[in-house]
């Protein structure tokens, strides 16, 4: 209940007169249907009486044509202020989850290993839709009738009322609720089986080959099988519930039509209701029913949305507060990087990911970051950009401290790393990312300097043309180069390079490693790499291990002095 | 109707069922109907209590054979519906298993897992809603039609009119809807990703320093969404209105013209009563079919697309006149005049190569030469569509057959980890191997120091929801997987190419030692391979350009220097 109060009310509160109205027109739409049953009903009987004078029911005779059109006018309008209110809260929960989402954005991987966690996240979002739509609304509307009809009966007959609003309790309130109480653990279970089903099928397909070439391919499909029958039993479980429901209800209808039929009847005949009214009360008793079976199912459905409310609210669990900022970043002609005896621990961790580290990069400098996975790289550049304080020592940019520049720091450092994100907007747009105010003129010189000019001139639609989705249209290298003519854009002084030539074909990653040696001449240029082409143009060479820095020197330095380099060198270059 | 419906097992019978259960439900539809206007009718003309209630019990017996009969279709049509979407499953990953990665080039390792994880679900609404609402529609408005002519002609006439009206009006309002809804489903589509792209890209953001401000663009564009959707929502809810309309104003107009003739005296109570009951039945089916339309068309979509999937030819197995011995010194692979096509793209065209007894071979070529395809060949993965492959003197069309495969170990860049135990991630390929042999595999690996260091030693999980293993550490697995098989063949497919120069170079140091006395096939881009195989084949363009040894390949000054040429000038400069 609580995720409810954080994830839905707010936005339930903020939008409450759209909602209402919504469920006012849900509710007048069944009402005009009962309505149109009721005066139907109330117009044969009167007529049968074949009075003098057609003009006695005229009124009727104009109420049915008009609740005959109505219902169809409110139900469309209904849908449509529906999903408008409920687009409205989307927008609002996107706008919501991508604010709590933003600040943490650099260390979502660490906190969470899953896969797609932001596809998932908006998924999410789409599917709480149904909250409203599937669940909210039609109960709402149902509880509605059930109260007006209680309250008009009581007009006529109050223990009759009592005796209808008891009957009518059971499909407004108690069906629903043991249908909540009797498939809550079977609906929690059947998601639990699909999850397993899904992660067995991407097991399989993703490791086909593997099957394939072990021979366990039956043994894989046995397996499969067995699971996906037990998701089908459970959801056969859930469909015969809900079909069995559906007929007692039905069925339980028909003995509540028979007990207002005897009631109005009865009334009839002690003179209390006229006689005309015993087809209207009778006939209008299935349709109103008709808005209240179907709250059974709205209820039933909330176990469906825990998962989707669990996961958004661990997003918001977590809400780093930001530094003030403070530094002056105007004046970065001349930028220097510094660690001094820096240390960084990740939290439960026994040891330092970075051990002791000191180290200057002055402005202009070209500086190489080697080292295995896992030797502090990463770390190195956090500490750098300010995302993480040091556990130890002090990390500076420019003599203030990293981490109280903030989001700031991005002015002064600009990072290319190992997948950058391409929008699926235009070529342009995604250049653009760097600086909106660039001219077109700018856009197209950098698109010159990084080597993309004649690909953009072979496009549809030249640098208008729109990448396909996540820049399938692009080949690795291209992306890389786009993701690199956005920084140029950018233009800070600092350019942190952190892998950018991973899963590259020789030739690219030569070509690639070309262009950013000719395009970021005059920056200082932090650069992690996995290998060692292009190091002869470094001015200086860092080795990490273990979170300290094993070796520092020049190319020729290390060339001369170091074996290990040596032979990782000769490795690469092909000559070992 | 579904042209495969018939096809389905059992549809036949459940289609007889289902269209005699709903034909005894017309039926009780109509007493209903009869037996509650009855009562209303006496109780009206003053008629005593027990009069009427007898009448009343009728009408609620009726209505409960109604419901009763629609609970047991209900259930059968599931039941059909759960066994056919079970038995699509099975086939569909049979197939996709049979067609091997081919397939999941063709159609996409993802939408395979959507179709079927979320498709067959939807086969089987759509087979569940199919049958029992294409009956209804089909018999009781006949059924009640039928009846209300006997009752009233001209109310008969008017239900008989107005379906007709009703259905081409729904075809017509679809079909305009649609145009509004085609036309404006690209501006539509990127709108509606802009929220995942911006999610996904909030790193790139970030670096950008343009992560705060996104804020502002994806309320707007969530607006602008929103203003688009609702625009295409009013088309898209016109049917369901015009059906609404419709089914109304018709049982309005009904109940009124009924009322003229009861004053004139041409009708009587009862009937009228029974006739007004009866309209919106006479409705029901069609509002029901057009309230399930979503439903309907999305299951149609997913149905299409197993289909399509069902009806890739299957990979014959070849004749096989000897059986395939296995692996040896003696033994010789000739792939002669091979071709491979993948979709529009042909990848060779005429690839002629031997590979002959323990060699090592290495495979070396730009990206898009033809390296992996060649691997995949050798594996079986890949049928080619043309030419042969001579195994010790027996042609076969493709590599695809068991006993080959059994004798593969293969390595490709990515292995994958399944998510269980060390243990059974290393002996996956020999599920019986005891510990002893897994702990000599990784030892030769150089994985027993890391699994040392894991609290549950071998029984501790990797893979999705277990440890995060490095890159090199997941080749290491892959190796051991190998080395436990004592497979005389071994295929890799890039295994270095993502790893950082000091991982490959321990890497390189494992897995020397390991590759004699058997057949390997190196395929790779990194050009230090190349000095340990005996060996060479270059390939440029599916073609191969030069086979031999380091040294004579370096004499030749042909492909193979240029591509030392462009590796050494990154150095050079």
């Amino acid at each position: 209940m609580n995720l409810y109060q954080r994830h839905i009310l707010p936005y339930a509160r903020k939008y409450r007169k759209t909602l209402w109205s919504t469920i006012i027109l849900g509710t007048l739409t069944i009402l005009s249907a009962a309505m149109l049953t009721f005066v139907s009903g109330y117009l044969i009987s009167r007529t049968s009486e074949r009075p003098e004078n057609i003009l006695l029911v005229y009124i009727p005779v104009v109420a049915v044509r008009t609740f005959g059109i109505s219902r169809a006018a409110l139900r469309y309008m209904e849908r449509l202020l529906g999903h408008n209110a409920v687009l409205k809260i989307i927008a609002d929960m996107r706008v919501q989850l991508y604010h709590v989402l933003e600040p943490q954005a650099l260390f979502i991987r660490s906190r969470f290993q899953t896969g797609d966690l932001l596809g998932t996240l908006a998924d999410d979002i789409e599917h709480l839709q149904d909250v409203y739509i599937r669940t909210l609304f039609p109960t709402v509307i149902g509880l509605f009738l059930f109260s007006f009809s209680v309250i008009v009966l009581a007009v006529y007959d109050w223990k009759f009322a009592i005796i209808m609003g008891l009957c009518l309790a059971v499909v407004a309130f108690v069906y629903p609720m043991t249908s909540l109480y009797l498939m809550k653990k079977n609906q929690r279970e059947s998601k639990k089986l699909h999850s397993r089903l899904y992660n067995t099928m991407t097991e399989g397909i993703f490791g086909l080959r593997d099957w394939m070439i072990s021979g366990r391919k039956e043994q894989f499909l046995f397996g499969f099988l067995e699971e996906s029958h037990e998701s089908h039993e459970m959801d056969k479980k859930l469909a015969y519930w809900q079909q069995s429901r559906t007929a007692q209800l039905q069925i339980f209808s028909g003995l509540l039509v028979l007990l207002v039929g005897l009631w109005a009847g009865q009334q009839a005949a002690a003179g209390s209701l006229m006689p005309t009214y015993i087809a209207a009360f009778t006939l209008v008793t299935l349709p109103i029913l008709e808005g209240m079976i179907p709250i059974s199912h709205a209820i039933e459905r909330l176990p469906a949305y825990d998962a989707s409310l669990e996961r958004i609210d661990r997003i918001h669990e977590q809400n780093p507060i930001n530094e003030q900022l403070a530094n002056d970043v105007s004046d970065l002609a001349n930028t220097t990087l510094t660690l001094t005896n820096a240390s960084y621990r990740y939290d439960g961790r026994a040891e330092d990911a970075v051990h002791n580290v000191t180290l200057t990069i002055r402005a202009g400098e070209k500086v190489a970051v080697l080292g295995k996975s896992g030797a502090g790289k990463s770390t190195l550049i956090q500490l750098l950009l300010g995302t993480i304080k040091p556990t130890e020592g002090k990390v500076t940019v420019n003599e203030q401290t990293a981490a109280k520049y903030g989001d700031d720091i991005f002015e002064v450092m600009s990072v290319l790393n190992q997948k950058p994100y391409l929008f699926a907007t235009t070529v342009e747009n995604n250049l653009k990312l760097g600086d909106s105010n660039a001219t077109v003129e700018e856009v197209q010189q950098v698109a010159e300097q990084v080597g993309l000019y004649d690909m953009i001139q072979s496009l549809p639609a030249g640098i208008k043309t729109q990448m396909e989705e996540t820049g399938q249209r692009f080949s690795g290298g291209e992306r890389q180069r786009i993701a690199l003519g956005r920084i140029l854009l950018k233009n800070t002084p600092v350019v942190i390079l952190d892998e950018p030539t991973v899963g590259l074909d020789p030739v690219t990653e030569l070509s690639l490693v070309n262009t950013l040696h000719q395009s970021l001449l005059d920056k200082t240029v932090v650069w992690i790499t996995h290998h060692l082409m292009g190091m002869e143009k470094m001015d200086r060479i860092i080795f990490m291990d273990d979170g300290k820095i094993v070796m520092d020197g020049t190319h020729e330095e290390l060339l001369a002095s170091n074996e290990r380099y040596r032979q990782l060198y000769a490795l690469d270059e092909g000559m070992s | 109707m579904d042209k495969n419906l018939l096809q389905y097992k059992g549809s036949k019978q459940a289609m007889a069922l289902i269209g005699l259960l709903t034909a005894v439900q017309s039926i009780a539809i109509i007493f209903q109907a009869i037996y509650l206007a009855r009562a209303i009718t006496q109780l009206f003309q003053g008629a005593d209590g027990s009069i009427a209630l007898r009448s009343f019990v009728i009408f609620v017996v009726a209505n409960s054979i109604r419901h009763l009969i629609q609970w047991v279709k209900e259930r059968i049509s599931y039941n059909f519906a759960d066994q056919t979407a079970k038995e699509f499953e099975q086939l569909l990953l049979r197939k996709i298993f049979d067609l091997g990665p081919q397939a999941l080039g063709k159609y996409g390792s993802g939408n395979l897992v959507t179709l079927g994880l979320e498709g067959i679900p939807k086969f089987r609404k759509y087979l569940e809603l199919l049958l029992p609402r294409s009956m209804s529609m089909a018999i009781v408005p006949v059924v009640i039609l039928v009846y209300v002519f006997t009752q009233d002609k001209m109310s008969a006439i008017t239900l008989f009119l107005v379906l007709p009206i009703l259905i081409i009006f729904l075809i017509l309002i679809g079909m305009m809807s649609q145009k509004k809804i085609d036309a404006q489903m690209d501006t539509y589509r990127l709108l509606s990703r802009h929220f995942v792209d911006s999610l996904r890209g909030i790193v790139t953001l970030k670096y950008l320093g343009r992560s705060r401000a996104h804020e502002q663009s994806i309320a707007v564009v969530s607006d602008k969404y929103r203003i688009a959707t609702n625009r295409s929502l009013r088309f898209a809810f016109l049917s369901s209105f015009s059906l609404d309309f419709f089914a109304s104003l018709s049982v309005a107009v009904v109940a009124v013209e009924l009322g003229l003739r009861l004053i004139n005296g041409q009708m009587l109570l009862e009937p009228s009563l029974a006739i007004l009951i009866l309209a919106p039945e006479y409705f029901l089916p069609v509002r029901e079919l057009g309230n399930d339309f979503h439903a309907t068309a999305d299951g149609k979509d997913a149905s299409e697309q197993i289909h399509k999937i069902l009806d890739e030819p299957e990979i014959q197995k070849p004749q096989i006149v000897n059986p395939i011995k296995s692996w040896d010194k003696q033994s010789k692979l000739e792939l002669r005049d091979l071709q491979v096509q993948m979709e529009e793209q042909t990848i060779f065209e005429g690839l002629n190569l031997t590979l002959q007894g323990h060699t090592k071979i290495g495979i070396i070529g730009h990206s898009g030469a033809g390296k992996s395809t060649l691997i995949d060949v050798l594996s079986g993965f890949t049928v080619p569509s043309g030419g042969q492959c001579i195994l010790d003197g027996e042609p076969l069309p493709h590599l695809a057959i068991e006993e080959w495969q059994d004798q593969i170990a293969y390595i490709p860049q990515h292995p994958s980890i399944f998510p269980d135990t060390v243990l059974n991630n290393v002996r996956f390929y020999e599920p019986d191997a005891s510990l002893a042999e897994v702990e000599e595999a990784a030892k030769r690996v150089g994985l027993d120091q890391l699994v040392a260091a894991f609290p549950n030693g071998y029984d501790e999980p990797i893979g999705a929801g277990g440890r995060v293993l490095s890159g090199g550490e997941e080749q290491r697995i892959a190796v051991a997987r190998s080395l436990l098989q004592r497979r005389q063949i071994l295929l890799f497919d890039e295994p270095t190419a993502h790893l950082d120069i000091e991982t490959e170079h321990d890497m390189k140091q494992m897995l020397l030692p390991l590759l004699d006395d058997k057949l390997v096939v190196f395929a790779t881009h990194r050009i230090h391979w190349m000095r340990e195989m005996d060996t060479i084949v270059v390939l440029e363009n599916g073609k191969v350009v030069e086979t031999g040894s380091h040294e004579q390949l370096l004499r030749t000054d042909g492909a193979y220097c240029r591509l030392l040429e462009a590796r050494g000038k990154g150095h050079a400069v």
